[in-house]
């Protein structure tokens, strides 16, 4: 009985325990990790690679902890690590994927509706690889994540304006790239 | 906002609003992965690639890691120098050579991650822990290189191949970082091997030694499923 007196007693005199930062960093991330992955793959890493550049992620996530502002929302902040990190890698390897088969038979046995998400979804990322990776992001950012465009310019380091130009070359860039996936794939 | 551009047609962005929805990882990479980033903030892995937005937090970890780096190293070489003048003839393969020869000192910041530590690590040696002459960052580099191999050789099916990088694994690095990941996929590549005995021997030291680890489930499932 004395136990929880004392128990009590040193939880009121103590001020409230403060979340350990890696822990909150860790849950952040595992509350996350779907979108850091997707975002990944939107942003052109093969799936062999993703794994890697999510771990990548979360290190510099961990780095950049103690500046992160919680009132902020995480996905943009992400976003930003995200394309940083993708970005340098595409440098590092300075190759393009090529994406011109779309691999659609791999979707696997499902109702029509799942198959049809899952087409459209391979179809998406085939479309966003022949966009280069600055206008990409923009476009991933606003018109997928729905980021309002003053976002868009902080958490990317650029001003509305280019916001605006990219966002606006980018849509006319995805829109020519479905068409032409779509003529591929059916003359196949 | 959007009315300074024109709308996306409404065909794209109905393709687009499946690639909203992001469906959720497989259980198994998700356990991966959240067991990795445990495993790196428990070594303390200090790497970060966001560069702007880390700069003064990275100049003074840099300073502190120069000098931990530089304090281990000269531990890491006397240690070394003993370890070698008290091993005289130690049961390693002739492969060990070189690298003995080689001035401990200098040889830390070359990061010789492939070859280095495999040298005067004999069964018998007391200290298998890691290589005294590699960095922190090095050895986290040589503990992934390894556990890609093992994790590669597993996709694979290829059990046998992938023991080799595990044992490498368990004799330099016994208490490593990624010593959770490397005992899940030894229970998994002896149940793949058939040697069932084995696998739940090893599925319950890991359970006893990793209690509350992501992988657990997996682990508890691994003999029986591969056999």
């Amino acid at each position: 009985m004395s136990g929880v007196v004392v128990s009590h007693l040193r939880l009121v005199s103590t001020p409230l325990p403060r979340p350990n930062p890696d822990e909150a960093c860790l849950d952040a991330f595992q509350r996350e990790l779907d979108y850091v992955f997707r975002t990944l793959r939107r942003l052109g890493t093969s799936p062999g690679e993703v794994e890697d550049l999510a771990q990548e992620v979360f290190l510099a996530l961990r780095g950049a902890w103690a500046e992160y502002d919680a009132e902020r929302p995480l996905r943009p902040y992400l976003f930003g690590i995200a394309f940083r990190i993708a970005s340098a890698h595409q440098r590092k390897r300075n190759r393009e994927v090529s994406f011109g088969v779309i691999d659609v038979g791999d979707a696997g046995p499902g109702p029509d509706a799942a198959l049809e998400r899952k087409q459209a979804r391979v179809l998406v990322l085939a479309a966003l690889e022949r966009i280069p990776l600055p206008r990409r992001a923009v476009l991933v950012m606003h018109d997928i994540d729905d980021v309002p465009v003053t976002q868009v310019a902080t958490v990317l380091k650029i001003p509305m304006f280019t916001v605006y130009s990219r966002l606006r070359k980018a849509r006319r860039e995805l829109e020519a790239a479905l068409r032409r996936i779509v003529k591929e794939t059916n003359t196949r | 906002m959007t009315s300074f551009h024109p709308p996306l047609p409404p065909e794209v962005d109905s393709l687009l609003d499946h690639e909203r929805d992001i469906a959720p990882l497989p259980a198994a990479v998700r356990a991966r992965s959240l067991a990795r980033a445990r495993a790196a903030l428990v070594a303390g892995a200090t790497r970060s690639s966001s560069r702007p937005m880390a700069a003064p937090r990275r100049m003074r970890w840099a300073a502190a890691a120069a000098l931990v780096c530089f304090g281990g190293a000269a531990i890491g070489a006397v240690a070394y120098e003993v370890r070698v003048r008290l091993i005289k003839e130690p049961v390693a393969r002739p492969a060990a050579r070189p690298v003995a020869t080689r001035p401990a000192l200098t040889a830390l910041p070359e990061a010789p991650i492939a070859e280095a530590p495999v040298a005067a690590a004999p069964s018998t040696a007391p200290d298998t822990h890691a290589a005294p002459r590699l960095s922190r960052a090095d050895a986290a580099r040589a503990e992934l290189r390894l556990l890609k191999q093992a994790r590669a050789a597993v996709a694979r099916e290829n059990y046998a191949a992938a023991m080799s990088p595990i044992a490498e694994h368990g004799r330099r690095f016994k208490d490593g970082r990624l010593a959770e990941e490397r005992e899940a996929l030894r229970v998994k590549a002896l149940a793949g091997l058939g040697r069932t005995d084995e696998a739940q021997r090893a599925a319950s030291a890991f359970r006893a030694r990793f209690p509350r680890s992501v992988l657990l489930p997996a682990v508890g499932r691994m003999p029986a499923r591969e056999r």
